[in-house]
């Protein structure tokens, strides 16, 4: 309700108070490693993202940029529908993507039926009212998963980032330094690193509105209800229904994308209900967690190095006597 | 820049599907989802400086443990030149994140289960003790005690070295990058090409102080070496078939292999087995580090070519 | 409006947004609801979730059809035979709701003979070929009255069998016999099955237990033929006994936040607050007496009877009370100088002789007849249809004051016109001053639901920056100060003009107090000294002034602001009736007695909205009941009862003389009392349904600049059409100076399909230039499927699709669309027709530098009978200005 936000904005805001320059730089040395206490988890929130919904209108990018007053990308028209945002980035972190599926050139159906006598016997009139649209135009406004188990989370090495108490992934922005290691990681392509503070940044679930009892920007903004939040099994529960509902109406390929574990990724806290192959919406069919094959990696490394001491040691005792 | 370029992609990428009837209504099917990234020359640089720190260390401490009569001497040249090595090396590091000056923040956790960070404090483990050992080295008098410590620094540098040389691959092939994600055998490739550039680099070394025995047993371990690292690499392309044959046509794959593999690693052999002249040697592992070096950009480029 | 108005009562949506998910069926129909409200769309959704049928019926694919259940593509324009094609369905397989139609509608009145001419001509009685409008003629187009017992009143007869073949509803079969699915689509370009699908779900999804809602937009009243279309649409919702009902009724969306505002307390030239009909320089207004005993139909009167049935509004309805709210009006403006001696000073009111619409008046502009110009949050430069001779009218202005918050294109055309044009040789002053926004001053919205509210000043405006409201106020007080000391004649109405605003500071930059204008609007008791709460409470004597009589009651107490109420308080499934006010009276669902039988009883169960309480003996329900409260369901008026008493107890639409909602309508709309579908003004097909090939009344400003493409003309065999995209709002001088709304949409672009594409060799994203005889402009294409053309009469109908936003000021900039479109009128709401008009498109570019240059109009000549401001009222110093 806005009436909750303008108690918000009412509460006082603290900041940090003025330091000197030596202050400055042994702080930047000494608080990284600072440790405060963790806060008590939460129960897991996420997205449940209903793209039948969706209308394309992009006020979840604008709230998204407006609240966290994130730069503009730059002016170019892509020429891709109506997408000219192309890709989530360290100053988009929401990005609505456009499908359109029509059937090709000069299909029979566009033509004027000759036959068409008014409602008779050769004509169902139920049919009729049940025909599907002829096209389609798939809208989806893409974001960070917030996988439960995510690898940029697992490829960090500084620490930065983190599940919150609400089991959503963070990036604490006073942390990371830009080493790239999540956004080579992520299998979804949301993080990016920033070219202005050299940083990666993606969405943050806006962790500080929720902190304060808020809904994200984005969705407060989704005006169908499109971009849902709330506690994940919540969600789940709603998707489920809707996309019960969906087949009933003669949506078959309705699906939850993320929902629930696969054997090769967890569970997404931000998951979608799609109604094509997930690839069509730029998302990986079947997203894999590299993290599966580091043990083998490793093995395989230590194969590879200890071929050569053995070689080596043969050479040596051989030669050396 | 990377935006206009984008733009291009995508114009071009446009025009095509909206051209073709059986591509249309595909939408983002046909675009790479994942992010590349921002890590270009520096990390081939990187890997080839940490192969070569890691594997002279090793190298030298195993050729100094088992036959230390003849290997002493070379080792002590060798401690100090890694060092060197793993100093450059720690800097192109620091140079590539996106914000050098919190390059400290990376020691703020140990987390063995990220290998970027399991890297990190092994190179860090490593280079204390091989300081220590590097430091003594050059230190002209010579102590027992110093020689203990000495010992014991290279002891305990042994197993951070590894992982720093184990590291470097598996960081690489534990992501979701085109190519990279495909690659089970680059942390093999990378582990085996430090200990095959790490002799190349001893056997330089041996040559250069003119020890005959030495160079006598590095030739021919260089050479076997070179032909694991052929084995490995070749596991590596099978590996990475898929992606190279999206990405190169087979007389471009024909060529890349030729430089990289061919003289690389064949051509060195070659001229190893022909004589133990210097000049053969000397260019048999100028070969053999140009085409380690060619090879990792190569490795590198992968994610960013698929775009 | 007009439609709507002449069909229903009065002319504004007559359910709000949220009603819609209360609805079973939506039509969404010359609209892009999703992209144009995307916020109000939210309810369409809403009623999809719980089972509701929406249907969108476009000539593009757009983001509404995307999530609509059903989607029709008919071609740009031919609404109305679409609508006539459904409207055919209904009578033809009896789906009327029928207690609704004999009751509440004029379907059972019976018609004078003379209405129509020939069916196939698409003409109707009394046409003047050689003026090319219809006369006014005894008995034309009226119903067939018996004389009352007065003598002077005039009382329709009716056949409640709806078998006499002159009773309204055989008169719409006849007219509609003609638009069969098969000649609807040969013409509109859908499949005929798809209008027996659209007709066929809004029949179903009416009558006792269900009800369906049609909304529309700029898609109709951006037509010649736009009043006439929503009509039908009015025709359809009455036969399907929609109006009145929860999940009914026609929503009219609005294409500004506020422009319902703009209609009620009018910046039009013909209309006075409350839709009063300004006078005009004719016999019939020469006085107060006879401007008010002649009523409010007298202008558009058709029948030239002196007391024909256009007489009837004086006599029975709400505006048998039009004294009251004249007079009324005329004490809030000129306070005590207007007395009952002098007529409440009703000859200060000015008298119009010409038409002073929007475009009139930008083309006397362009003939050098005006001298100078206030615009206050209006872009003409790029919003104006022909958009360069809007700019060639700024240009012959002396001086213009242009209000706003960026310097928009009609405040830099002097310099910035991509036409290159000389900046010495433009001699227009401009006075370029900052406004503030929304967010920065006190004040009101009026939205489509008719819904007034507030808004209070969340941060001070920067620098200079003010408010409309505050300019306004300022100005008067300086024309007082300067004519305060004038003896003429014309200068007392200034100098009697009520303007006590003052907000808490006095200084010179103080900002009025918007409250009290609010007040003065609401209207007050001048003996009582306090506020009125309702317009029952207005009187004809001089005792009580009003600024707008429909919202009267919005300000009851001196401090009692209705528009800041903020209770969210649902009453059952429909109102809200403490969010805020709405006009009239606060009723959300005008009409609303229609939501129960002429007994009083609710329809259904499912549809009860308000209904008779026999105990009480009084009307309740969940919304405020649109009827006299303690009206019993039952009463039946004396034959010569007036007022409301003269409106029967079974007789929902009380702003008609009898209470019905008019399926024909006798008086009101120049161009007919049915829609007839015309073609519109520019177009590559010829009319298949009737001889009339466009409609005759759509005025067209002759001038080289406004050349107009002749129907079928080969060199321009395209279609264009102009809509929004949500990403911007109209001319962009919000929208893209904002780099977060110019990065989703950075560059101007047109449409078309993947065929029209390929006849032209245009590739998706190349440079196209699109033409007609009025101008030229270059953009990028968007090659789609969403605009695959329909087949219309044998041959494809391309469409050429593009948005409006781009101007040359702001961070995007990009061609401007109205350089294309043409100036014309439609004849009832003098709109212009946005939505579809000739073109034709090449691949390339523009020359560099300006395009193939159209003949200029000739400067006005100097000896101009413009008398010149007097320097008494003009700054001392500085400028001058007259000769």
């Amino acid at each position: 309700m806005a009436s909750k936000e303008i108690e918000v904005a009412a509460l006082g805001q603290k900041s940090d108070p003025p330091r000197g320059r030596l202050s400055a730089i042994l702080g930047r040395l000494i608080d990284p490693f600072r440790r405060g206490t963790p806060p008590e988890p939460r129960p897991p929130t996420g997205f449940f993202t209903d793209t039948t919904v969706c209308i394309g209108c992009k006020a979840c990018e604008v709230a998204c940029k407006q609240w966290n007053q994130l730069a503009a990308d730059g002016f170019h028209w892509s020429g891709n529908s109506y997408d000219n945002t192309e890709a989530l980035s360290a100053t988009s972190w929401r990005h609505v993507k456009f499908i359109e599926q029509f059937p090709p050139d000069n299909s029979p159906s566009r033509l004027v039926s000759d036959n068409f006598q008014s409602f008779g016997t050769e004509f169902s009139l139920e049919a009729l009212l049940n025909e599907p649209k002829e096209g389609r135009w798939l809208m989806m406004s893409d974001v960070c998963k917030h996988c439960v188990t995510a690898p940029c989370q697992q490829a960090c090495p500084t620490g930065a980032i983190i599940h919150t108490e609400f089991e959503n992934v963070f990036i604490q922005p006073d942390i990371c330094n830009g080493c790239s290691s999540c956004i080579s990681a992520c299998p979804f392509g949301v993080i990016t690193r920033s070219s202005i503070d050299g940083h990666s940044h993606k969405c943050t679930l806006c962790y500080d509105r929720q902190r304060d009892g808020l809904v994200p920007a984005c969705a407060k903004a989704c005006p169908t209800e499109s971009i849902q939040f709330g506690p994940v099994d919540q969600l789940r529960e709603r998707a489920r229904k809707r996309v019960e509902e969906l087949h009933r109406r003669g949506v078959t390929a309705a699906h939850l994308y993320g929902d629930t574990a696969s054997e090769s990724y967890s569970r997404l806290n931000s998951f979608y209900l799609l109604v094509d192959r997930p690839s069509v919406y730029g998302l990986p069919d079947n997203p894999f967690n590299p993290w599966l094959h580091m043990k083998g990696d490793y093995a395989r490394a230590l194969i590879g190095g200890f071929t050569a001491i053995v070689a080596l040691l043969a050479v040596l005792f051989v030669l050396g006597g | 820049m990377e935006t206009n370029s984008r733009l291009q992609t995508h114009m071009a990428l446009s025009l095509s599907r909206s051209r073709d009837p059986k591509v249309r209504g595909s939408g983002y099917a046909s675009e790479v989802v994942t992010k590349a990234p921002a890590w270009h020359g520096l990390v081939a640089w990187d890997m080839l400086l940490n192969g070569m720190t890691t594997g002279l260390f090793l190298v030298a401490a195993i050729s100094e443990l088992t036959v230390p009569d003849v290997f002493t001497s070379v080792a002590n040249i060798a401690y100090p030149i890694a060092l060197v090595l793993l100093l450059l090396d720690l800097l192109f590091l620091v140079f590539d994140l996106g914000d050098a000056l919190r390059f400290h923040h990376m020691l703020r956790v140990f987390k063995p289960s990220a290998p970027m960070s399991l890297g990190t404090w092994c190179l860090t483990i490593y280079s204390l003790p091989l300081t220590v050992a590097a430091a003594i080295s050059l230190v002209p008098v010579q102590w027992t005690t110093l020689e203990t410590i000495r010992k014991i620094a290279v002891l305990i540098a042994l197993l951070p070295a590894l992982g720093s040389a184990v590291y470097k691959g598996v960081l690489l092939s534990t992501n979701s990058q085109p190519g990279w994600k495909n690659a089970r055998w680059l942390g093999g490739y990378l582990t085996n090409s430090a200990f095959m550039l790490g002799c190349a680099e001893m056997l330089v070394l041996s040559l250069l102080m003119k020890n005959a025995s030495a160079v006598a047993m590095l030739r021919p371990a260089l050479g076997l070496l070179l032909g694991l690292n052929l084995v490995v690499l070749c596991l590596l392309v099978s590996d990475l078939r898929a992606t190279l044959s999206r990405l190169y046509t087979r007389l471009e794959f024909f060529g890349v292999g030729t430089i990289s593999a061919g003289a690389g690693l064949l051509v060195p052999v070659g001229l190893l087995l022909v004589t133990g002249s210097s000049l053969f040697i000397l260019s048999a592992v100028t070969l053999i580090l140009l085409g380690s070096l060619f090879i990792r950009f190569v490795i590198v480029a992968l994610p960013h070519a698929s775009t | 409006m007009p439609g709507l108005g002449t069909s229903l009562g009065f002319g504004a949506a007559s359910n709000h947004p949220r009603d819609l998910a209360n609805s079973d069926c939506i039509l969404v129909m010359g609209s892009n609801m999703a992209e144009s409200h995307p916020v109000g769309f939210h309810w369409p959704v809403l009623a999809q979730h719980r089972g509701a049928v929406l249907i969108h019926v476009d000539p593009r694919f757009t983001r509404t059809s995307a999530v609509a259940d059903v989607f029709v593509k008919i071609r740009a324009g031919t609404d109305i035979a679409f609508l006539g094609g459904i409207i055919h369905y209904i009578l033809e397989h009896e789906r009327y709701f029928k207690e609704y139609v004999v009751h509440y509608t004029n379907a059972a009145t019976l018609v004078a003979d003379e209405y129509c001419e020939k069916d196939d001509m698409g003409l109707f009685a009394g046409f003047n070929r050689a003026t090319g409008t219809y006369d006014l003629r005894p008995g034309a187009w009226e119903y067939a009255c018996d004389t009352g017992p007065d003598g002077v009143r005039c009382l329709p007869q009716t056949d409640p069998t709806l078998q006499h073949p002159m009773c309204v509803l055989q008169i719409l079969k006849r007219h509609y016999a003609r638009y069969t699915p098969q000649a609807v689509s040969r013409t509109c370009g859908c499949r005929p099955e798809e209008v027996v699908k659209v007709a066929e779900l809004l029949c179903r999804n009416s009558g006792r237990e269900r009800t369906g809602a049609i909304a529309y937009a700029l898609g109709w009243t951006q037509h010649s033929t736009g009043a006439q279309m929503i009509r039908a649409a009015a025709i359809i919702q009455l036969l399907l006994g929609n109006v009145g009902r929860p999940g009914g009724g026609v929503l009219a969306l609005r294409g500004h936040a506020c422009i319902q505002g703009a209609t009620d307390i009018p910046v039009l030239f013909d209309t006075l607050p409350g839709y009063l009909p300004q006078p005009r320089a004719v016999s019939g207004h020469a006085t107060l007496a006879e401007y008010l005993a002649n009523g409010k139909s007298y202008l558009s009167r058709r029948g030239d009877v002196p007391n024909g049935l256009w007489k009837e509004d004086a006599v029975r309805g709400v505006w048998h009370d039009m004294p009251k709210f004249a007079v009324s009006l005329l004490k809030a403006w000129y306070g005590k100088a207007a007395t009952r001696e002098n007529d409440y000073r009703y000859e200060w009111l000015p008298k119009i002789d010409e038409d002073l619409s929007e475009m009139s008046y930008f083309f006397k502009m362009h003939k050098g007849h005006i001298r100078g110009t206030f615009l206050m949050g209006q872009n003409p430069a790029v919003g104006g249809p022909n958009a360069r001779l809007h700019r060639d009218a700024l240009r012959r202005l002396e001086w213009l004051v242009v209000r706003d918050f960026f310097e928009i294109e009609s405040a830099s055309f002097w310099y910035a016109d991509p036409e290159g044009v000389d900046p010495k040789t433009v001699p227009t002053e401009i006075f370029l001053l900052p406004a503030a926004s929304v967010i920065e001053k006190n004040g009101s919205f009026t939205n489509t639901e008719r819904m007034i509210q507030w808004h209070a000043r969340a941060v001070s405006a920067p620098g200079d920056c003010r408010s409309d409201a505050w300019f306004a106020y300022h100005l008067g007080k300086r024309l007082k100060d300067l004519y305060r000391d004038s003896s003429l004649e014309r200068d007392a109405a200034i100098q009697h003009l009520t303007w006590d605003y003052a907000g808490d500071d006095s200084g010179t930059d103080a900002e009025p107090d918007t409250e009290k204008v609010l007040r003065e609007i609401n209207g007050y008791h001048l003996g009582e000294r306090r506020q009125l709460r309702g317009p029952t409470e207005l009187a004809s004597d001089g005792s009580t002034a009003c600024g707008c009589w429909i919202y009267c009651g919005i300000f009851p107490e001196k401090t009692t602001n209705l528009a800041r109420a903020k209770s969210n308080q649902l009453h059952a499934t429909t109102v809200y009736s403490n969010w805020a006010w709405a006009w009239p009276e606060n009723k959300r669902i005008m009409y609303n007695r229609a939501s129960a039988d002429p007994l009083g009883r609710p329809w259904s169960e499912r549809k009860k909205l308000v209904w008779w309480d026999e105990a009480a003996q009084r009307w309740t329900g969940h919304d405020v009941p649109d009827f006299e409260i303690d009206k019993a369901p039952d009463y039946r008026p004396a034959a010569d009862a007036q007022g409301m008493a003269a409106i029967g107890g079974d007789a929902p639409f009380r702003m008609h003389p009898d209470g019905r909602g008019w399926l024909y309508v006798p008086y009101g709309l120049k161009d007919g009392p049915l829609p007839i579908f015309y073609e519109p003004l520019e177009s590559p097909f010829l009319n298949t349904l009737v001889s009339q090939q466009s409609d005759p009344l759509t005025v067209v400003p002759a001038d080289p600049m406004n050349q107009i493409i002749s129907p079928g003309d080969p060199a321009y065999p395209l279609i264009a059409t102009t809509y929004r995209l949500t990403e911007h709002y109209l001319t962009g001088a919000m929208s893209r100076f904002d780099s977060w709304l110019g990065e989703l949409q950075p560059e101007m672009f047109v449409e078309i399909s993947h065929e029209l594409a390929r006849e032209r060799g245009a590739a998706n994203g190349d440079w196209v230039v699109v033409s007609t005889p009025r101008g030229e402009i270059e953009a990028r294409v968007l090659v789609t499927p969403r605009l695959k053309p329909v087949i219309v009469d044998g041959r494809p109908a391309h469409t050429v699709g593009m948005p409006i936003h781009w101007g040359y000021s702001g961070e995007t900039v990009g061609a401007i669309v109205n350089d294309l479109s043409a100036l014309s009128l439609d004849p009832n709401a003098d709109i212009h027709g946005a939505k579809s008009f000739g073109c034709q498109l090449r691949v390339g570019r523009l020359q560099h530098g300006t395009p193939t240059p159209l003949p200029v109009a000739p400067m006005p000549s100097t000896a101009d009978p413009i008398p010149d401001t007097p320097t008494a009222a003009q700054p001392a110093g500085r400028f001058r200005h007259g000769k």
